[in-house]
């Protein structure tokens, strides 16, 4: 009981700010999503609206797309950088790799810049008429790249840009993960004959889930709520090509000051948010019911 | 090892994973705000929202009990 008190004890400053920071501010989104309330409006207070922000997001295609371009952008980036960062671990933990530490340490410099920079890089490096990317694709290839007109290669760069950006740490993890490994098992499956593929499937991927797992819900999460990048890159354009839920949001709670239904979609997306992660856990985790 | 709490048990019900209390109350929820969700956009017309909430209520009732 005594060990009890103290171990509460010693959570009590995480707890108090978890609540500060985390519960109070979703309970007052939740009671703002329930108000019509813009501050640039004839009037300017809180009015009740019931469900009507919920009922009016159903029918805005507007966001409904954004949620739809959303999940098809994280699912992209998500499975690239899971399988670009596995690989990218396996080759900086070869031995034989030449200049493996210098690589090591420009290979995660990505990470530590802010997405408003890496948004404004790429977006020097691929400015119609002006960044390099576009230049040279022209002059190689004959490709005619424009972020501005062309909705595929917005959306094509945005993908590549986070690729570029956050790559790095899920190789970092990985790596992390596979140093971790015990030997055993995998001298075991060696002698037992299986081939590469075997062993990566049955033992490596198994015993590294634990790691998979929490990379997958830190850049699945990550990836869902994009907006400084997208905002430096492209504005949401050409049209709505890669305007993603967050940056929607943005737009409608700062420039439109529609806090009411700004609410209602930050909620709806957390919705999305921990639906997709409690099925991908429950997926990979493997928590099959009968017949086990 | 008097701090360490037992782990909720498990069960097999009707649903297709090994589920807790809180896994079943989980999943209620979510299938609340989803029918709710579609029904808003697809079926008020037809019928109120309120059918939805009693149909919602009484399935969360069967996932908690027997899932």
């Amino acid at each position: 009981m005594r060990q009890s008190n103290i171990g509460w004890l010693f959570l009590t400053p995480a707890t108090l700010i978890l609540f500060v920071v985390g519960f109070i501010p979703f309970i007052y989104i939740l009671y703002v999503g329930f108000f019509d309330w813009n501050t640039n409006a004839v009037d300017p207070t809180l009015r009740w609206a019931g469900l009507q922000n919920y009922r009016n997001l159903v029918f805005d295609t507007t966001f409904l797309n954004s949620l739809a371009r959303t999940l098809v952008f994280a699912f992209f980036v998500v499975v690239s950088e899971l399988l670009l960062g596995y690989v990218l671990a396996r080759a900086l933990m070869a031995d034989r790799l030449w200049g493996r530490q210098f690589f090591r340490t420009i290979h995660t410099l990505p990470i530590v810049v802010a997405p408003i920079a890496v948004g404004a890089t790429w977006r020097l490096l691929c400015v119609p008429g002006f960044g390099i990317v576009p230049y040279y694709l022209k002059l190689w290839f004959g490709i005619d790249y424009n972020i501005s007109t062309n909705a595929y290669h917005a959306f094509g760069t945005a993908i590549i840009m986070d690729l570029w950006h956050w790559t790095p740490f899920v190789t970092l993890s990985l790596m992390a993960g596979l140093t971790a490994l015990p030997k055993e098992p995998l001298e075991q499956a060696q002698i037992d004959g299986g081939n590469k593929l075997q062993i990566f499937w049955y033992v490596i991927v198994p015993m590294l889930k634990p790691v998979l797992l929490t990379t997958v819900f830190i850049r699945l999460m990550d990836a869902l709520r994009s907006v400084d990048e997208i905002w430096m890159l492209t504005k949401g354009g050409p049209a709505e090509a890669t305007r993603f839920i967050g940056l929607h949001i943005w737009i409608n709670v700062f420039p439109k000051t529609d806090y009411g239904y700004g609410a209602a979609m930050s909620l709806l997306t957390l919705y999305v948010t921990i639906v997709l992660s409690w099925l991908l856990f429950v997926a990979m985790t493997g928590r099959k019911g009968g017949a086990q | 090892m008097a701090g360490i709490q037992p782990q909720k048990p498990e069960r097999d019900g009707f649903l297709p994973i090994r589920t807790n209390g809180f896994d079943r109350g989980f999943i209620s929820a979510v299938i609340l705000i989803l029918v709710h969700l579609l029904w808003m956009r697809f079926l008020e017309g037809v019928l109120p929202l309120w059918v939805a909430t009693v149909l919602c209520l009484a399935l969360s009732v069967f996932i908690i009990r027997k899932g």
